[in-house]
């Protein structure tokens, strides 16, 4: 063993220890009421977190010798908010193009689509994440979004930790922009949308069935081999298509191609979703709506309606939520979403569900992640009153079952602005 | 002389065709500044002995001729009242006769024939006012053809007025109405360093713009501060910096004042010319409705909204005021207002804000969700909650639930009956028209909201809104649910009201 070789191995077993010592911490969160994401409410409920994990959950339970004990009566308990569609970590400030990597500009040309992978560029330290940590948000899908290409590239769920190392999964899903938002950039035609999309999956079956025949074969040039290749895992039916589409026709459109290429999908918008609902449930197709749409913004939206929530989840669709106000800088507000369709007909619970359940259930993640049971990663708030009231707050945040820090950015300004008295210093020496 | 006769005349047939400004002014409030031509635009009467009068612009060309629709007396008993004056009355009746405010309180009998409406565990609050809309002028549908909000030619176009882009039949206005939105400005958008001037309006559904203009309200003037202008005219010939956004407002109040003084001399003038004597008439100067717009700002008679993110832009805003005499009456988005809201108390600036919104630009970075609260908090802080959107109009009660929260989590003392003012009293002072609404207070207009509870909830919907006295929606009847033209005919939301969807 050099010395080199040496050094990280001492940092290595410190990291390990400092990770285990980490994961014996217990925490007993006692006397809340807690809702599973799962449909259950236990009143008077107690969860035993150990190793990350939920060890035990229930009524009655007792906290273990030296747990760390939270006592939440009063208080409401959900598993932590999973954003089920943001640019966490790509966009620090929108219109900067120094802070924002969500994707290509439009109309400049760049090549790439498919192939963009958002785990490339993600930043765990951007000041969005302790900001929507603190609004009780713990997980997040970050998806890169089109430039002229119809497709965006790969979607990754990440942590809300901040760590350098904070991607749960990477690849989760392909964006494709269809409808409205695609013929924009397909001749400025619906028609050109569907026909490009339709090829794009052509060629990328194609490469997936030989990719040495493919690129020695003569092609015109349009399609890049990155992004075909990018496409093997959705043209096999794997990988889901997260496609920003909203008006019944295109949708019913999408439910064909879908079938007839055996994909996965996830739809993004759904204005006109509603319409939709049983064939989309049959198509086993989930919904990220927002549930404030509920004007004609585009002919594509004519349908809108603030019970397309209510309506989706009576027909058994699974639906989650997105809104603009609720976008990346404040996915904090999606508990304000998901009130909002409940005053439009949703299911309390269903509400809960689509705020944790179902977008982890989406991405493949339903068995570790969004609800409250034994043996699942401990993704935990404790509200201090009704979650999805406006008026309420995160008060105790815990991921992968270590509590979190939920100062950030905001609060750091508070400090130092509260009081604009004149000091003995100026305003830089306060707060921190 | 020709021409200027020419103005005379135009400016004469105007106040004929229009029934004259002077209708429009017996209902102007005493604080809401008209300007001074207005008297005399009324009664060109000299002319008998020769003499036309001055040249005085018409200040009004397009006047409101929104009237009140049939109301029935109403009485409200047994709520949670909010009165927008700060007061809350639990178990309390709003009685609206005429159109009007009858009176609020404890213990009120309703007048023979009144309709009854028992309000029990209902909360009734002043109509809400939105201080910053672009519906109308960004519609929906959103197509380019409909987008009317930014006259992207010129940083100054301080002559266009958004009344001219406002097409009545937005689908948004029945959304907000649903809302509980009785009134609302609408603004040109930001990308100028001078906009142009504001619509304020009722929000009835109707047939023309006319029809909803609020009566008597004073005309708004927008500018923007920071980012945008910059941004849309930085290849473009400019301003393509802070400083040249600066130089920009400068010279063009510099234009403005001479503008200002040129009529003003002229007017003198005029008072000193003897007709019978041996000098000329004094000549009216040319008008410029880019520097008429501009001289209204100055004289105080259109009120100046400043869209402005960054505290010490805002404060440097507030210098520039000074340099040339006029006022600011509000700062819009004011993300940084909390920095420096003892500045704005001092120089009785409002600071119109969202309640969380962030970070979609750098001058939007450094927000904080107490900033209503920290600018409330100061002696003499007047706070708004705005929405600059389609959506966010719909549910300004929410933002300020949100906004409301905050401030009580870092401990000032915010009851509903403070906050309810951040959506009522306050826009209406800011806008000019709180003598006219903003507060359940006898003799005002009847513009009323019964809410399901309360309304800083997340559940919290309009069930009845009052404009005038006129009942204009009913969350339970849809046929008091107002559905746009554009909605008509086309595949539907299967929704029993229009508006409420």
């Amino acid at each position: 063993m050099t010395i080199r070789n040496r050094t990280i191995a001492l940092f290595l077993a410190a990291a390990l220890a400092q990770g285990a010592a980490y994961a014996q911490d217990v925490t007993a969160i006692m006397n809340a009421r807690v809702l599973t994401g799962a449909g259950e409410t236990i009143e008077n409920g107690d969860i035993i977190i150990r190793n990350g994990r939920i060890a035990q959950i229930g009524a009655d339970l007792s906290a273990p010798a030296g747990a760390t004990v939270i006592d939440a009566a009063g208080k409401t308990v959900t598993p932590g908010i999973f954003a089920p569609i943001s640019a966490l970590g790509l966009s620090e400030i929108n219109l900067d193009a120094e802070a924002n990597d969500i994707g290509p500009d439009q109309e400049v040309g760049f090549p790439l689509g498919a192939a963009l992978d958002a785990t490339d560029a993600i930043r765990p330290s951007s000041t969005l994440i302790p900001v929507n940590r603190a609004g009780g948000v713990t997980r997040a899908v970050t998806a890169p979004a089109p430039g002229d290409s119809l497709f965006g590239g790969r979607a990754a769920v990440i942590d809300l930790t901040g760590r350098a190392n904070s991607i749960t999964r990477a690849r989760v899903g392909q964006v494709v922009s269809l409808g409205y938002s695609g013929a924009a950039r397909a001749g400025d035609t619906r028609l050109g949308a569907w026909a490009l999309f339709r090829e794009t999956l052509d060629e990328a079956r194609s490469y997936a069935a030989n990719p040495n025949d493919y690129v020695r074969r003569a092609r015109d040039g349009r399609h890049v081999i990155a992004d075909l290749k990018a496409l093997g895992p959705v043209v096999a039916g794997e990988q889901p298509l997260l496609v920003s589409i909203n008006g019944e026709a295109d949708i019913r459109n999408l439910i064909r191609v879908k079938n007839e290429y055996g994909l996965r999908v996830i739809i993004v918008g759904g204005s006109e979703a509603w319409k939709v609902a049983r064939g989309l449930a049959a198509a086993n197709i989930s919904v990220i709506l927002d549930p404030l749409a509920n004007l004609p913004a585009q002919f594509e939206d004519l349908g809108s309606t603030l019970e397309n929530a209510a309506r989706l989840n009576a027909a058994g669709v699974r639906i989650a939520f997105t809104g603009t106000p609720s976008g990346t800088h404040n996915l904090r507000a999606l508990t304000q979403l998901a009130g909002i369709a409940v005053a439009y007909g949703l299911p309390y619970d269903a509400a809960i569900a689509a705020l944790t359940r179902n977008p982890a259930e989406m991405y493949g993640l339903g068995a570790s992640l969004g609800s409250l049971a034994t043996g699942k990663t401990a993704d935990i708030v404790v509200w201090d009153g009704d979650p999805l009231e406006v008026t309420s707050a995160a008060e105790a945040v815990f991921i992968n079952g270590a509590r979190q820090d939920l100062d950030n950015r905001q609060a750091a300004l508070l400090r130092r602005y509260r009081d604009l008295s004149r000091g003995d210093l100026p305003f830089a020496y306060r707060g921190d | 002389m020709q021409q200027n006769a020419k103005l005379t005349i135009v400016a004469t047939m105007a106040c004929a065709i229009s029934a004259c400004a002077g209708e429009n002014n017996e209902a102007a409030p005493d604080d809401a500044p008209q300007n001074s031509a207005n008297a005399a635009d009324a009664a060109p009467a000299a002319a008998d002995d020769g003499n036309n009068g001055p040249v005085r612009p018409n200040t009004d060309p397009y006047p409101s001729t929104y009237e009140p629709y049939p109301s029935a007396a109403t009485l409200i008993t047994g709520a949670t009242i909010l009165t927008g004056t700060g007061a809350r009355i639990d178990n309390g009746s709003v009685l609206i006769e005429g159109g009007k405010i009858a009176g609020v309180g404890a213990d009120l009998t309703a007048p023979d024939g009144a309709t009854i409406i028992e309000a029990n565990g209902k909360w009734v609050t002043p109509g809400i006012i939105d201080i910053h809309s672009h519906l109308g002028n960004y519609p929906s549908p959103s197509t380019q053809s409909m987008s009317d909000g930014n006259e992207v030619t010129n940083p100054n176009t301080a002559q266009v007025w958004t009344e001219h882009s406002v097409w009545p039949q937005d689908a948004g206005f029945t959304r907000a109405l649903a809302g509980g939105v009785t009134a609302l400005q609408i603004l040109p958008g930001s990308a100028n360093l001078f906009g142009g001037r504001s619509a304020i309006l009722k929000n009835v559904p109707a047939r023309t713009v006319q029809d909803m203009k609020f009566p008597g309200a004073p005309y708004g003037m927008k500018m923007a501060c920071g980012e945008n202008p910059k941004r849309v005219y930085g290849q473009q010939g400019g301003p393509g910096t802070r400083m040249g956004n600066f130089a920009g407002y400068r010279a063009a109040w510099i234009e403005a004042q001479g503008y200002k003084k040129q009529w003003d001399d002229y007017w003198a003038d005029y008072d000193e010319w003897d007709p019978k004597g041996d000098e000329d008439e004094p000549d009216a100067p040319s008008r410029d409705l880019k520097l008429e717009t501009l001289a209204g700002a100055l004289s105080g008679d259109i009120r100046v909204n400043m869209h402005c993110y960054r505290g010490d832009e805002m404060v440097q805003v507030l210098d520039m005021a000074k340099e040339f005499g006029y006022r600011v009456t509000t700062f819009h988005h004011a993300i940084e207002a909390y920095k420096v809201a003892d500045k704005l108390a001092e120089n009785g600036v409002c600071a119109a804000v969202w309640a969380d919104w962030w970070g979609f630009k750098l001058e939007a970075y450094d927000t904080v969700r107490e900033n209503a609260a920290l600018v409330h908090a100061q002696d003499g802080g007047c706070a708004i909650i705005h929405s600059d959107d389609a959506h966010g109009i719909q549910r300004l009660n929410q933002e300020a639930g949100k906004a409301m929260a905050a401030g009580r989590r870092m401990g000032l003392e915010l009851p509903e009956e403070t906050v309810i003012t951040w959506l009522t009293a306050n826009p209406a002072k800011a806008m000019g028209v709180l003598d006219q609404t903003g507060t359940l207070e006898a003799g005002k207009m009847g513009d009323v909201v019964i809410w399901n509870g309360n309304p800083f909830s997340v559940y919290a919907r309009a069930e009845h809104v009052f404009v005038d006295g006129a009942l204009l929606y009913d969350r339970s009847d849809p046929k008091r649910s107002p559905r746009v033209d554009f909605e008509l005919g086309q595949p539907g939301n299967d929704a029993t009201g229009g508006a409420g969807q």
